[in-house]
């Protein structure tokens, strides 16, 4: 659970004849990652072996199905098909109704387009006919004169037009669609036409060329759009058609797809692999846990043929990455991916994280109201993108999240939408409401912690150093254990930085002491009274005083040993790192700093809004339900966003920069995960 | 009372220019992160951290003026 899974180097050796046939057997047991092979520069005898021969057959249908699925805009990836089919059928398939598809397809792809270009044809001429069509003049009539200019298009202002024509020149004819446009056709004798011209451009005017052809535009136009209603019937019917043909190729695509992407990726598998004229070798890495598995089958399936040699790796190897989990931390392995993939040698945090990040993004908002909401708001997110892996794990998180709000609101805080259940004394502000009061019953579930008082401020405080500390040190006890084989430098480092930790936590623990103080005085009685007030409160405690601030012993003795240690070990460059600690620690305030943001926040929308509702005027009333409401929705979603980033950010910089080092490679096994076909 | 009045101003400075200063160095690295995660989604994780390096200031600001709070 804490490391992936342990992979074995191994080398398969074997005679070309029996290829195909071990390429068969690792492709049905999906568990063995190739490594690429890379010929020693030495060795002449070794080569980058060549794709077996079917591969350019096997490619070239792929490409066919491939260009039928996209003609058919057939996404072939998670469909529901009927049953799956074997692969022997499919194979008849293909070898059958490959060509006709194709055929099919293409013909009616083809038949679409000209039926949509012609269609387009005509719309373009009738878009250009259609202004003449209502002056009713034979487009012949309007060109051919050797003494008269025509002028046709739109004009703005028609009525200076026709008043100022006839002051220019008796000699012309003006034309008007008498629609709302304004179209004119205006012939007019040539030596007047400069004048005519700066006229209509007076007139705001924009030409229509004039279209080619013959004959009345009205006629043409009706006899198009005849042909038009007629292209678009054939047209439905062509999609009609494609949509049928979709229909029926769609189970057969699917399941042929699969079947070729499969025959392809094992006839070019040997490209992997490293060949000599007669033998093939195959590196790979095989999870140690199924090597015995592996072998066996190897052995029974091929008699032996095969020679199976594990190879102790060496550091410069990268195995791939193969985390193993329970399913529901498994969900967290996207958050970890999200920033980077555990290398081999790594821990794999998902465990940690399924639990701290849920824990830390509950804290922050601490409420059970906003618990509940969340919680129904990760249902919904989860069957709303069902589709999407990435989408559902969010989802998933929200709901734990929202799990441990909830409890955090109801033991801790006490409190449901930024509103407590009761007081328990007279509150800071001036006009406190609880749920208690707004009720009129009494609700006994005290706030532990007041988020909206100075104290219950300082107690979030403490607790968030305390938490800081705690997954700070998990950080770095893990760091050590990772490096202690691989840098002893960095791994003692670590443990003076734990040093320099535990210092550091203690002072402030010292600090708060009145805080820390209250909550282990139920502790007094039982059986670590002597070991807590006897030993270790008066050890801590003892300390010098610096300017009023008491220094312990116990933090200037773990706090000068650690950092000569870095210093010895990483010289003066090591303080920055002392530095990089004290401000990782402080950094966990903000899990106190959302907390109490996002209350005050709800603090004062509340009084804002129940002050409305509560002000007898029931139309005020009703704005401050929506009021309230809208506000509580905006804290809520305010509260959700910056807690959920700021408790991955708190994992991401201050907890992994301690151990964690990613850019793992994924492990890939050959072979595939069939959805449409079966060997059976 | 006076002596509270000042305390409070520089509370208020300390949280506020602290802020100030975060937003600052935000409105760089988020311009740079959303950029990169555009050219290469899995940036994103890593454009994050950048993102949300700064925010540690303004928790410095915000202890600062818990403590000078607490001395009211």
């Amino acid at each position: 659970m804490f490391k992936p899974q342990e992979m074995t180097r191994t080398l398969l050796l074997g005679a070309k004849q029996d290829l195909e046939h071990t390429i068969e057997l690792l492709h049905s047991l999906d568990i063995v990652h190739i490594i690429d092979f890379k010929a020693p520069d030495a060795d002449q005898t070794l080569h980058l072996g060549a794709p077996t021969i079917k591969a350019s057959g096997v490619s070239q249908h792929l490409l066919k199905v491939r260009s039928s699925a996209q003609l058919l805009q057939l996404n072939t990836e998670n469909q529901k098909i009927s049953q799956k089919h074997s692969e022997k059928q499919v194979q008849q398939d293909i070898a059958l109704q490959i060509q006709d598809m194709e055929q099919n397809i293409q013909s009616l792809m083809e038949a679409k387009t000209r039926l949509e270009e012609h269609f387009r044809k005509l719309d373009e001429r009738i878009r250009q006919l259609e202004p003449f069509a209502s002056m009713d003049i034979p487009l012949e009539d309007y060109q051919g004169y050797g003494h008269l200019l025509v002028f046709t298009g739109y004009v703005r202002d028609l009525k200076k037009l026709t008043d100022t024509l006839p002051t220019l020149t008796p000699d012309y004819e003006l034309f008007t669609s008498g629609a709302e446009d304004q179209m004119i056709g205006l012939f007019i004798v040539k030596h007047h036409g400069e004048d005519a011209h700066k006229l209509l451009n007076d007139c705001g005017f924009t030409e229509v060329k004039l279209p080619e052809g013959t004959g009345l535009p009205k006629q043409f136009i009706e006899k198009w759009t005849e042909q038009k209603k007629e292209l678009s019937e054939k047209l439905l019917q062509t999609t009609k058609d494609i949509l049928e043909c979709r229909k029926r190729y769609a189970e057969f695509i699917f399941a042929s797809e699969e079947y070729l992407t499969i025959e392809v990726q094992k006839a070019e598998a040997p490209v992997l692999f490293g060949t000599t004229e007669h033998s093939f070798l195959i590196d790979c890495w095989i999870p140690t846990q199924q090597l015995p598995h592996v072998t066996e089958t190897i052995e029974k399936e091929l008699n032996g043929a095969l020679y199976i040699q594990q190879v102790t790796s060496t550091h410069d190897d990268e195995p791939p990455t193969l985390l193993k989990n329970p399913k529901p931390v498994r969900r967290f392995e996207y958050l970890l991916e999200l920033y980077s993939l555990p290398n081999y040698r790594d821990i794999d945090p998902s465990f940690l994280l399924s639990f701290i990040f849920p824990l830390f993004f509950g804290l922050m908002i601490g409420d059970i109201g906003y618990g509940i909401l969340l919680i129904l708001f990760g249902v919904l997110f989860m069957k709303l993108f069902k589709e999407s892996e990435g989408f559902t794990n969010i989802g998933w998180y929200i709901i734990i999240a929202g799990i441990f709000s909830s409890i955090f609101g109801l033991f801790l805080f006490g409190d449901m939408f930024g509103l407590p259940f009761m007081l328990t004394h007279a509150a800071e502000g001036e006009a406190a409401y609880s749920w208690s009061s707004l009720l009129g019953i009494h609700i006994p579930i005290p706030s532990i912690i007041h988020k909206m008082e100075s104290l219950g401020m300082t107690q979030l405080l403490v607790i968030s150093i305390i938490a800081g500390s705690l997954h700070l040190g998990l950080g770095l006890l893990i760091g050590f254990f990772v490096e202690r084989k691989h840098n002893k430098k960095h791994a003692i480092t670590k443990i003076g930085l734990l040093m320099v930790l535990i210092a550091l936590a203690l002072l402030i623990f010292v600090m708060a002491d009145w805080t820390i103080g209250q909550w282990i005085k139920p502790l007094r009685g039982t059986a670590v009274e002597p070991l807590l007030w006897g030993t270790l409160i008066p050890l801590v405690k003892s300390g010098i005083s610096l300017g009023g601030l008491i220094v312990p012993y116990i933090t200037l003795v773990f706090g000068i040993l650690g950092i000569l240690i870095i210093m010895v070990v990483a010289g003066g460059f090591g303080l920055v790192e002392v530095l990089e600690i004290t401000s990782h620690l402080m950094s966990y305030t903000r899990l106190a700093a959302i907390c109490v943001a996002k209350a005050a926040m709800a603090f004062a929308f509340n009084m804002i809004g129940l002050g409305l509702i509560l002000s007898g005027n029931i139309l005020i009333g009703i704005l401050g339900v929506i009021l309230l409401i809208f506000m509580q929705l905006m804290v809520f979603a305010l509260g959700a966003l910056s807690s959920g980033i700021q408790a991955v950010r708190l994992h991401y910089v201050e907890f992994f920069m301690k151990f964690y080092k990613g850019e793992g490679l994924r492990f890939n096994p050959f072979g595939y995960k069939r959805k449409y076909t079966s060997t059976e | 009372m006076a002596d509270a009045g000042i305390i409070a101003i520089g509370a208020g400075v300390a949280i506020g220019s602290a802020a100030l200063a975060t937003a600052w160095a935000q409105k760089t690295i988020g311009a740079a992160a959303v950029g990169a995660a555009a050219e290469n989604e899995k940036m994103f994780g890593k454009g994050l951290i950048y993102m949300v390096l700064p925010e540690t200031i303004v928790l410095f600001g915000l202890v600062i003026a818990f403590l000078l709070w607490t001395k009211m």
